[in-house]
Parts: C-alpha cells; sequence; structure tokens
C-alpha cells in the first residue's frame, strides 16, 4: 500500500473494528481468549499500517491532510473529521501502536487467571482505548481531538477500573475521569473561544493564520489558559495529578499503556500541536513552564517515600511529564516531544517490568521483594535498563531527550526551573535506584507467594522469569531502549538552541551523583535510610501526606462545593418551588374564600343582583 | 301630573318591592315583594302609554299582568312543594346549592 | 285644587303606605292584605291615567286571583305568624341602601329626561283600542299567552299533586 491516507484509516480503523466486533458478539468476547486474538491482531495491524506511513511520510514538509464533512452547515461543513499526516503525528502513531500492541500481548499472560468473560472485556476496552487515542493523535482539527480526547478519558475509566469489585479500584477510575473531566471543561471553553475568535477549527487553517498575523490577538491568552488547563488535567500536572497514584489500582498493562506512553502524554501532545497559538501568548507558557517544573519537583519527593512499586513509577510518570512540560514552556515544543516519545518506551518498559514482579510476588510492596535478581534475571536486567534511561545515562534512551529538555529550560531564560528540574534529575536516579537496590538486591524476602496461603496454577514458588509473552515485550522495549539511546548518545538530535558546554558533564554528574546515593544508602547501607529521614523529617513528613493534596481538594469539595449545592438546594425548595407554592397555596385559600359568597340563599343573590345593578348604573353614566 | 310624578311613584314603588324581596325571610314574603316591583312597572307603562298617545304600552300592561298571574301562581305552587319536602317556607333555609 | 291632582296624591299616598305595609309588616298575612291595598291603588292609579279597562283587569286578577292565591298558599304552608323584622335578616341595612340607591338612580334618570308635561286629549276609545291591537297587531303574543297559562295550569296542578 502507498497511500498515506489509506494507511493511516486502516490504523485508525482496525482498532475500531475489533472494538465493534468484540463488544457486539457476546459469544466472542465471552469466549476469552479469541476476542484477545482479535483485538492484538487488528492492533498489530495498525502497528504495521504506522511504521509504514512513517517510512512514507515521516519527513514531509507539508502536512497530508484529508477531511470529510460532518457537521453539514450552510457555508461548508461546519465540523470535519479526517486525518492529519506530519511528521508529528507519524512518530507518535508509532508510540502509541507499539506500546498498545505489546501491552496487549503481555495482557494474555499477565491476566491468564481472569474468567474469559472479563478478559473479553479487558480487549473491548483496549481495541476502543487505542482507537480514541490514536483519534486524538491524528486528529487534524480540534473537534475531532476533543470527541477523540473524552473518549480516552472514558477508555481509561474503564480499564482503572476494570477490577471493579475492589472499591479503591472503583474509587480511583472516578477519581481520573472527574479530575481529567474537570481540565476537559476548561478544554472545551478554550475550543469554543477559540472557534469564535478564529472561526475554524482545522489544526492546519489556524497554523496560517497566525503565520499571516491573520488571528486576532485579544483574548488569545484565555483561550491557551484553557487549552493548558486540559492538558493539565489529562498529563497530571500540579495540582490536578491527584489521579495518577490512585489509578495504579488498574491492571499493571493498562498502567503501562495509559500511565506512561499514551493517555497522560494526550494533555502534552495537544501543547505541541497548538504550539504555534501558545507562542503568541508568553505568559501562558512561563505558567505552564513553571507549573511543569514544580510538578516535576514534586513528584520527585513524593516518589522517594513511596513503598508500592507501582506508585514509585507513577510519580516518576508525574515528575517527567512536568519536564516535558517545563520544556514546552520555554517555547521548545520539540524537546518536549522527543522525551514524550523517549519516556513512553522506557516508561512503558519499568511498568511492564514491574508487572513481572507483582505478577511473580503477588504483591505491590516493596517489602515483600529483595534479591529477585538471582530468581528473575531477565527481568532484573530489562529494568534496569529502563531505570538507567529514566536516570538519564549516556548511551541509554532517556539521556539525551532528558538532557535537550534541560538545555531548552535554560535556553528558554526559565532559570528557577532549570535548578528545579537538576534537583528533580538528582531524585528521580535517586529512588529509581533505591527501588533497583531493594528490589532485585538486598536480602531475599521469606515472604514468597506461597504464605499468602494461596494456592496458584503454577506452583508454590512463583518467582522466576515470566514467559515469552511477557517477556517478549520486556526485550523488545528493552532494545528500543538501547537503540535509541545509543543513536542519541552518537548523534546529538537536532535542537534549536545550543547547549552550553557544560551542561552535558553537569547531567551526567547529577545522575551518576543519585545513582551513588542510592548505592550508598540500600546497597552498602552506609547511610542508614533512617538517618536520611530524620534529615529531611519535615519534609518526609509533608511527602507521606502527599503535600496534603488530596485533602484540600476533599476540603474543598465538601465545605465549599456541597456548601454550594445545600444552598442551591434551598433556593430550590423555598424560593423556586416555594414561589410556585405561595400561588397555589393563594389560589387555594381565595378559592376557599370565595366560595362562601355561594351561600345557597336566594336572598343574598337578589340583594348581590341588585347591587351589581346599582354599580352597573352608575358606572354606565349615572350619577346622584 | 306631569309624567315625572308617575314615573318617581313607580320607581318608589319599584325600590319598596326591591328592598321587600332583599330583606324578606318567608318565601311568600318575597314573591310578595316581587308583585310590589312588577306592579311598579306596570304603572310605568301605562304613564308612558298615556303621555305619548297610544295604546300599546297598555297592552304590553294587560300581558304583564298575566304573566304575572301565572307566575304567581306556579311560584306558590313550588313553595308548596318545598314546604312539603321540608318543613320550612324560610328562603333562607333552602341553601341546598352552597358552594 | 284639581281634582286630578288631589286624587293622584291621594292614591299615591295610599300606595306608598301599603307598600311599606308589605314591607315591613311582621305577620304574613297582613302583609298580604297591605299588598290587596296597594293593588286596589294602583287601579285608581290607572283610572287616573284614563285606563279603565286596565283598572278593571288589575282589580280582577290581582286583587282577586293573586291574592286569593297568594292567601290559599299562607294557609297551607302554615306559617301565619311571620318573624319579626327585627332578625328578618342581616340584609336590612344592605338592603335598604341598594334599594334608596336604585331610587336615586332611577330619579336622577326622570329629572334629567325630557319628558312630556301636559297629556294629550283623552279619548274614549282606549278599551276599544286595546281590543283592536289585541286581535289584530299582537295576535301572536295573544294566543302564545293562552299557551303559557294553559302550561302553567298543567304545572301547577302537577306540582300540588297528592302524594302517592
Amino acid at each position: 500500500m502507498n497511500n498515506p491516507i489509506a494507511l493511516i484509516l486502516l490504523a485508525l480503523l482496525a482498532p475500531m473494528a475489533a472494538f465493534l466486533l468484540i463488544a457486539v458478539v457476546p459469544s466472542l468476547r465471552r469466549a476469552g481468549r479469541p476476542a484477545a486474538i482479535v483485538s492484538i491482531a487488528a492492533v498489530l495491524t495498525s502497528l504495521l499500517s504506522a511504521i509504514r506511513v512513517w517510512l512514507l511520510a515521516g519527513d514531509v514538509t507539508t502536512p497530508i491532510r484529508a477531511a470529510w464533512p460532518w457537521l453539514p452547515a450552510e457555508n461548508g461543513a461546519l465540523g470535519t473529521v479526517g486525518v492529519l499526516i506530519d511528521p508529528t503525528s507519524t512518530l507518535m502513531l508509532i508510540l502509541v501502536t507499539l506500546v498498545a500492541t505489546l501491552v496487549q500481548i503481555y495482557s494474555l499472560e499477565y491476566l491468564h487467571t481472569e474468567p474469559p468473560a472479563a478478559l473479553g472485556r479487558y480487549y473491548a476496552y483496549q481495541s476502543l482505548f487505542v482507537f480514541s487515542m490514536m483519534g486524538v493523535v491524528i486528529a487534524p482539527n480540534l473537534l475531532q481531538l476533543f470527541i477523540c480526547w473524552e473518549l480516552v478519558g472514558v477508555c481509561s475509566y474503564l480499564l482503572i477500573g476494570f477490577w471493579y469489585r475492589k472499591p479503591e479500584a472503583a474509587r480511583a477510575a472516578l477519581k481520573a475521569f472527574w479530575t481529567t473531566k474537570a481540565g476537559d471543561v476548561g478544554l472545551l471553553i478554550g475550543i469554543v473561544l477559540l472557534y469564535r475568535l478564529a472561526g475554524t477549527w482545522d489544526l492546519l487553517e489556524l497554523r496560517s493564520m497566525v503565520e499571516t498575523g491573520t488571528l486576532a490577538a485579544a483574548g488569545l491568552g484565555v483561550i491557551t489558559f484553557c487549552l493548558y488547563l486540559g492538558a493539565m488535567g489529562k498529563s497530571a500536572q500540579f495540582p490536578m495529578h491527584v489521579w495518577l497514584p490512585d489509578a495504579m489500582e488498574g491492571p499493571t498493562p493498562v498502567s503501562a499503556l495509559i500511565h506512561a506512553a499514551t493517555m497522560v502524554t494526550a494533555g502534552v501532545y495537544l501543547l505541541v500541536r497548538t504550539d504555534f497559538l501558545f507562542k503568541l501568548t508568553p505568559d501562558v507558557l512561563l505558567l505552564v513552564g513553571w507549573i511543569g517544573a514544580i510538578t516535576a519537583l514534586m513528584a520527585a519527593i513524593l516518589a522517594c517515600v513511596q513503598t508500592d512499586i507501582k506508585r514509585v513509577l507513577a510519580y516518576s510518570t508525574v515528575s517527567q511529564l512536568g519536564y516535558m512540560m517545563t520544556a514546552i514552556g520555554a517555547g521548545f515544543a520539540g524537546a518536549g516531544f522527543l522525551h514524550l516519545l523517549t519516556h513512553g518506551v522506557f516508561k512503558a518498559l519499568l511498568f511492564l517490568g514491574a508487572g513481572a514482579v507483582i505478577h511473580a510476588v503477588h504483591s505491590n510492596e516493596m517489602s515483600d521483594m529483595g534479591g529477585l535478581f538471582k530468581k528473575m534475571p531477565q527481568v532484573a536486567v530489562v529494568f534496569i535498563i529502563g531505570t538507567l534511561s529514566l536516570a538519564g545515562v549516556p548511551l541509554f534512551a532517556g539521556f539525551a531527550s532528558k538532557e535537550e529538555v534541560i538545555g531548552a529550560t535554560l535556553a528558554g531564560g526559565l532559570t528557577g526551573p532549570f535548578v528545579m528540574l537538576l534537583i528533580a534529575a538528582f531524585l528521580t536516579a535517586f529512588y529509581m535506584f533505591r527501588v533497583v537496590f531493594v528490589v532485585f538486591f538486598g536480602p531475599r524476602k521469606k515472604t514468597d507467594a506461597s504464605l499468602h496461603g494461596q494456592e496458584y496454577v503454577h506452583g508454590a514458588v512463583h518467582s522466576h522469569d515470566p514467559g515469552v509473552l511477557m517477556a517478549g515485550p520486556l526485550w523488545i522495549l528493552a532494545s528500543a531502549a538501547l537503540g535509541i539511546g545509543g543513536y542519541f548518545t552518537l548523534n546529538h538530535p537536532e535542537s534549536e538552541f545550543t547547549l552550553p558546554g557544560w551542561l552535558t558533564p553537569v547531567a551526567v554528574a547529577v545522575a551518576f551523583g543519585g545513582i551513588l546515593m542510592a548505592f550508598l544508602t540500600y546497597e552498602r547501607q552506609v547511610i542508614s535510610a533512617d538517618s536520611l529521614a530524620r534529615a529531611f523529617g519535615p519534609i518526609r513528613k509533608a511527602a507521606l501526606a502527599k503535600f496534603w493534596i488530596d485533602d484540600i481538594f476533599e476540603g474543598i469539595y465538601r465545605n465549599i462545593l456541597l456548601a454550594l449545592a445545600r444552598g442551591i438546594g434551598w433556593v430550590d425548595r423555598y424560593i423556586v418551588d416555594g414561589v410556585l407554592n405561595v400561588v397555589s397555596a393563594w389560589t387555594l385559600e381565595g378559592g376557599d374564600a370565595l366560595r362562601r359568597i355561594q351561600t345557597g340563599r336566594v336572598g343574598d343573590y337578589i340583594f348581590a343582583l341588585a347591587a351589581g345593578l346599582l354599580v352597573l348604573m352608575f358606572w354606565m353614566g349615572g350619577s346622584f | 301630573m306631569p309624567l315625572s310624578a308617575y314615573l318617581t311613584l313607580a320607581a318608589i314603588l319599584f325600590s319598596i318591592g326591591l328592598f321587600g324581596v332583599i330583606t324578606r325571610r318567608n318565601t311568600v314574603g318575597i314573591l310578595l315583594g316581587v308583585e310590589l316591583m312588577l306592579n311598579a312597572v306596570n304603572i310605568n307603562l301605562v304613564a308612558f302609554s298615556r303621555f305619548h298617545d297610544t295604546e300599546v304600552g297598555m297592552v304590553f300592561t294587560l300581558f304583564a299582568i298575566c304573566i304575572t298571574v301565572a307566575e304567581v301562581a306556579l311560584g306558590l305552587a313550588l313553595v308548596i312543594l318545598l314546604f312539603r319536602m321540608r318543613k320550612t317556607a324560610i328562603a333562607d333555609h333552602i341553601d341546598w346549592l352552597k358552594g | 285644587m284639581n281634582p286630578e291632582v288631589l286624587g293622584f296624591w291621594v292614591l299615591a299616598i295610599m300606595l306608598i303606605g301599603s307598600a311599606l305595609g308589605v314591607v315591613l309588616t311582621r305577620n304574613l298575612f297582613h302583609s298580604v292584605l297591605w299588598l290587596a291595598l296597594g293593588l286596589v291603588s294602583t287601579a285608581g292609579i290607572f283610572l287616573l291615567l284614563d285606563a279603565e279597562f286596565l283598572a278593571a283587569v288589575q282589580v280582577l286578577l290581582y286583587a282577586g286571583g293573586v291574592i286569593t292565591v297568594v292567601v290559599f298558599a299562607i294557609v297551607v304552608t302554615e306559617k301565619l305568624v311571620g318573624e319579626t323584622i327585627a332578625h328578618t335578616s342581616k340584609r336590612l341595612t344592605g338592603g335598604a341602601i341598594v334599594a334608596a340607591g336604585i331610587f336615586a338612580m332611577i330619579a336622577s334618570a326622570i329629572s334629567r329626561a325630557e319628558l312630556a308635561i301636559g297629556r294629550p286629549e283623552a279619548t274614549a276609545e282606549a278599551t276599544r283600542s286595546i281590543g283592536v291591537l289585541l286581535l289584530t297587531k299582537y295576535l301572536l303574543p295573544f294566543e302564545l299567552l293562552a299557551v303559557l297559562l294553559l302550561a302553567g295550569l298543567i304545572a301547577a296542578s302537577y306540582f300540588a299533586r297528592p302524594e302517592d
């Protein structure tokens, strides 16, 4: 196939077809594994199509756009659906489909204890999710982007709450949905205001309007801020990051898919796509940069005190998203996008690796793990590769992109954020290697899964390397991380700014410093973890309380929103209904009172008649 | 006497009859008041007829008297029936159409 | 003094007096008698107005017929002794005001109207004219009147039938 548009449509619609098939044919869904095969086949098709498109059109200078009218209106269609092919979207598409394919294959083994009907449901959701995320990526206009954006939110709710019988999972799914929904309201407002300002939703048209200067600047700051609100929600920026750690209640492959590589990156992707608008509003960009840096540092601190391995990774994701946003805020969206791509690869790797560990030990807590290097060498190796990428060590994937981000921040003049990012880099290396040393090295924990008293399929001692369905994706991602890392270390990515010469050594030093710190604390026990805890006492306490952000939100909800709701309810009952009730009561009482003139007595009636006659005669012009 | 005298006389009679209709409790008493009012009307008619040199008013009066007679007869029949049913001839006691 | 004027005043006083008697007497039977006087006075007024035939009809039908019927009704309902005016009704003052008001209205209308002062020549042809009119121009109402009286007769006898 040589037509990029047709290829993109194939990539987009294959998972949709899979979803419809699984959803509409109950026998397929309830069968479990056949549904999984259908879904995996579809997403694999998407991956191959995406790669082919990238080979064909990945470096076009003018984007290829195809649009079909959807909402008919008088002067041309009000809304269109279609595809937009340019370097950004093709690369993003590959990331999305690659991670989705690997995750779906991995899930076959990870969820092998699930009942078939639940498995079918899982793969239906996965297909729908891939479709909607691709819809966001290739959307040529903001309307389609928004619709697919919302669909992504729905799918995340469905997937996080996959084990809906667990109350924590249900709550976490709801929390994710509501927090992102708050941001989505901002996004919708921004899109509508933009339409009112510019008269179009189309990204290419908007870009040309900006380039030719025909876009009015009045009110653009509000618009970009509202768009940023949407990104804040989906990409877990402070203070709307609270849903991401809780979302770890979902199955680990789900976390790998949507909280590492795809859904949370949608916010960053949106900002990259509408970058030309944000460049016109430097104040909003400044805000983006600062909030990104705050998010990065805060999440890094929070990751240091977590004991649940998935939570560490969750906060790490929040932190890295902060990095991407800071780069965009500094004005260099390309650097942010590069980090998005590399982060997608190694974070998915880390999550899937953690999943293998969790699957073996049957617990998320790091205190239940330890010394697993000997029992699960493959997992250990790929996990360490991922960790090195995340820490920003040369030759591994994250090194160049992280350096680009930090350099971009400095070049964009955001020195405060620059310092924060450096500190966060140190902490990142520290807490990730804390995980490595505690989980894979160190004393063996006696608490193998068998102590939980459960009988399960594979036998008593489960801590061994996973089968090929789980190990395969792990090795593929690890190879990608190594490959990308090697490529970018040797051929430095072209950037729009110049990196100062001292930046690379400083960044590498910071990374190694963190690794060393973790080594000394957790492996050699030279520095005791307790003394560290005491040294950073108040910060640690605040971190354990998640900086009270959840409590603030709950307080706002209980005291402000609920009180407001009660107030409005009072107004509704006593004023709105009250007016009606008063009118009704007066009518009834008036009727009751008027009833008394019907005495039934002839004399009264005649009297009334005569009096009325008198009045009438008077009124008709008589006078005394 | 000028026409106005007769008309004023009729007016006085009419008002007194109206007063009787409004105030009397006994049904028959009310009917008597009605008689007075009709009488007043008749005087009016005859006076106008005489002063305008026409007999039409008198014919009208004749009809009025006859119809009044019939009306009284029927009204009193109703009063008697009512008395038979409810043992009362007081109009104020007949209030079954009370609202 | 003009006999007509004298006659008018006498009859007027009789009429008004008997009317007051009708409405103010507590005894119902006395009211009926007052009414009889009033009806006869009205017949006198008719005579003053040169309507001899009507005066005769008035006496015959009203004073003779209506009074008789009313007396019978009173006898049947056995309420010879009525109630005092005092607790006749609560509508006393209201009724007085309304009646006075209506009289005032009519009186003012009379005073403002342009009415004939003198009466035209009296003829002895009044009765004859009435008869002719009844049988020519107003034949239909005349016949309808007969029908009405028949209907009244039937209805009255139906109402007054004995209970069985």
